[in-house]
């Protein structure tokens, strides 16, 4: 077993995902540590979206281990459930419940999964929806929302879980142009306060201003890693600088 | 680049009465004069009585021509649509006026054995009126409706769900189950129940027995519409719920029934229509439901009218259902588009 380190909280070790005879991930290991705002990149069909779910197990690892806050999650004796209360996710077509309104979509898993009571809830869920500005649209539907709001109400339903880590997979991708803004704003506000977030994404303005480092994921492994900075002006793979090539 | 320069599009006007434009079903001349040329066929048409072949030939092919004028009237997109509704009404009615003019019926006889509506309303023997029966049979057939329509809805429900979890050995139970009940005739399982069932021990009352085997029967059908409702909702719906720490129970209450429901509901309708009709099948099994009342009533008149009420109550009673499942479908629908 790894040394114990209260500074890590995600740790992967050679973590490998089979689709059939397909493989996505040939071996991905790293660390993620408390407060660190990780950004993972790459082309398309590189295994982004793979490794980030593998890593709250809504893809089950073909092998490897993922170690979150010192328990091995791949282990068939976890409850995951548990695990993912702590693990908060965000994904690319927003995925609000459509029968619930805002506030309900909020307050759902605190209230069923943490027995919250509905006022404090209601309380916390409100708070959230002011905190990513749209206490006013608590009552509406998601099919009433724009797709920016609802990414923003989908941000304060995981974050309504009080969650250790927060996981976006390409949160932005699926939004109208004018709509990014509001989003990244949130997140970036969220990174502020000290969230350890992984985030999937293309948005080279977020990273640069919010990213701690760089994942670059293409064939199924990590094939560089840095600092923002260091990726984004003297990318040393040539896999980096064509991706990069292709983006900018 | 070269520059397009738009031909002056005519207005609709100048198409319809200007330059001779005017397609040529749509020119009045001819629609109206038609018409008139077909009002004098119709006047001249033969009197009822013996009818030469000639005569036959005259009659079908007088309609026929009507039918293609109304054909043209119909197609026509610029027609006014309360014209259409008349040209329509008056095809039916004039089909019924020329069947009634030159069907060689006794009309007064098939009155006396078919509608025989005074019949109906005296008492037989028990002082019971013929009506006062069919609506007792009503009631029944009401009550099975309504108890086979719950069961059936939990079993239903409940099997979709248990087969949603995907479980390999689980699933070729339910699919055995929904086969067999789906393919097994009502009459014959309600037979098996009511008259088989005794020699094993069981004996269940005949009401009971055509509650089960209707429940039984319609559960296959529900089954597969709840199976439909819940595949319809996106994984992604799954995958927000447990990435939330839901659990695989928490997720198929809270998340998918709910929206699995909304689509299920128009499907589920039309089932639970489907199957009060098939309460009728009851009357194997001596259930006094409406079509065995209505049998029984035939009987004691030696007169079939009591059927052709019975059609009627169905009728009012299966319409009355329909209408009440769309209102719920429109309900449901606006509730969600409501508040914008």
């Amino acid at each position: 077993m790894s040394q114990e380190n209260a500074d890590v909280m995600i740790e992967v070790i050679d973590l490998h995902k089979y689709f059939k005879e397909v493989h996505v991930l040939k071996g991905v290991s790293t660390q993620i540590t408390r407060g660190e705002v990780v950004a993972v990149m790459g082309p398309s069909g590189g295994g982004k979206s793979t490794f980030l779910r593998c890593m709250n197990r809504l893809e089950e690892p073909s092998s490897g281990q993922i170690i979150v806050e010192g328990i091995d999650i791949t282990s068939p004796y976890v409850d995951i459930n548990k695990v993912r209360t702590e693990i908060g996710m965000v994904f690319q077509l927003f995925n609000l419940f459509p029968h619930l309104t805002a506030i309900e979509n909020v307050k759902l898993a605190p209230m069923h999964v943490r027995k919250m009571s509905n006022k404090n809830a209601t309380e916390r869920g409100m708070a959230l929806l002011e905190k990513v500005g749209l206490g006013n649209k608590a009552n509406n539907y998601p099919d009433q929302l724009s797709g920016g709001q609802q990414q923003r109400v989908a941000i304060a339903r995981a974050l309504a879980m009080q969650p250790q880590i927060m996981f976006f997979d390409e949160p932005t991708s699926a939004l109208d142009p004018e709509m990014i803004g509001e989003v990244l704003e949130v997140m970036e506000m969220m990174a502020e306060e000290g969230m350890t977030m992984v985030v999937v994404s293309h948005e080279m303005g977020f990273i640069r201003e919010a990213a701690d480092r760089v994942l670059m994921l293409a064939d199924g492994l990590i094939v560089e890693e840095g600092s923002p900075q260091d990726i984004f002006n003297n990318p040393k793979q040539q896999r980096t600088q064509d991706f990069l090539g292709k983006i900018l | 680049m070269s520059s397009v320069t738009p031909t002056p599009s005519p207005s609709i006007g100048a198409l319809r009465y200007g330059h001779g434009e005017i397609p040529w079903y749509r020119r009045r001349e001819l629609i109206w004069g038609a018409l008139a040329v077909l009002s004098i066929f119709g006047l001249l048409l033969p009197k009822p009585g013996a009818l030469s072949t000639g005569d036959r030939l005259a009659i079908a092919v007088f309609f026929v021509l009507v039918l293609v004028w109304a054909g043209l009237y119909l197609s026509d997109v610029l027609k006014p649509e309360w014209s259409k509704t008349v040209v329509a009404f008056g095809v039916l009615g004039l089909a019924a006026l020329l069947f009634y003019r030159y069907a060689d019926a006794e009309w007064a006889r098939l009155g006396h054995v078919f509608f025989n509506w005074e019949m109906m309303r005296e008492p037989m023997q028990g002082g019971d009126t013929g009506w006062s029966i069919l609506l007792a049979g009503l009631k029944i057939t009401l009550q099975m409706a309504f108890f086979s329509a719950i069961f059936s809805t939990i079993l239903g429900l409940l099997l979709a769900v248990l087969r949603s979890f995907n479980n390999p050995v689980l699933n070729v139970f339910i699919i055995a189950y929904i086969d067999f009940f789906r393919a097994m005739p009502i009459i014959v399982l309600m037979i098996l129940i009511y008259y088989a069932l005794p020699y094993t021990g069981i004996t269940l009352s005949p009401i009971v027995s055509g509650v089960l085997a209707l429940s039984l029967n319609a559960s296959a059908y529900v089954s597969e519409i709840f199976r439909a409702g819940i595949m319809s909702v996106s994984h992604g719906q799954i995958e927000a719920a447990r990435a939330l720490g839901l659990n695989s129970v928490q997720t198929m209450r809270l998340v998918i029934l709910p929206q699995a429901f909304r689509v299920v509901l128009p499907p589920l309708a039309s089932n639970y229509v489907a199957s009060a009709k098939d309460t009728a099948v009851c009357s194997a099994i001596t259930i006094l439901e409406l079509l065995k009342s209505a049998m029984q009533v035939q009987a004691f008149y030696a007169n079939p009218t009591a059927l052709i009420a019975a059609t009627g109550i169905y009728l009012v009673f299966l319409v009355i259902l329909t209408r009440l499942a769309g209102l719920l479908e429109t309900r449901m629908r606006t509730r969600q588009a409501t508040a914008r």
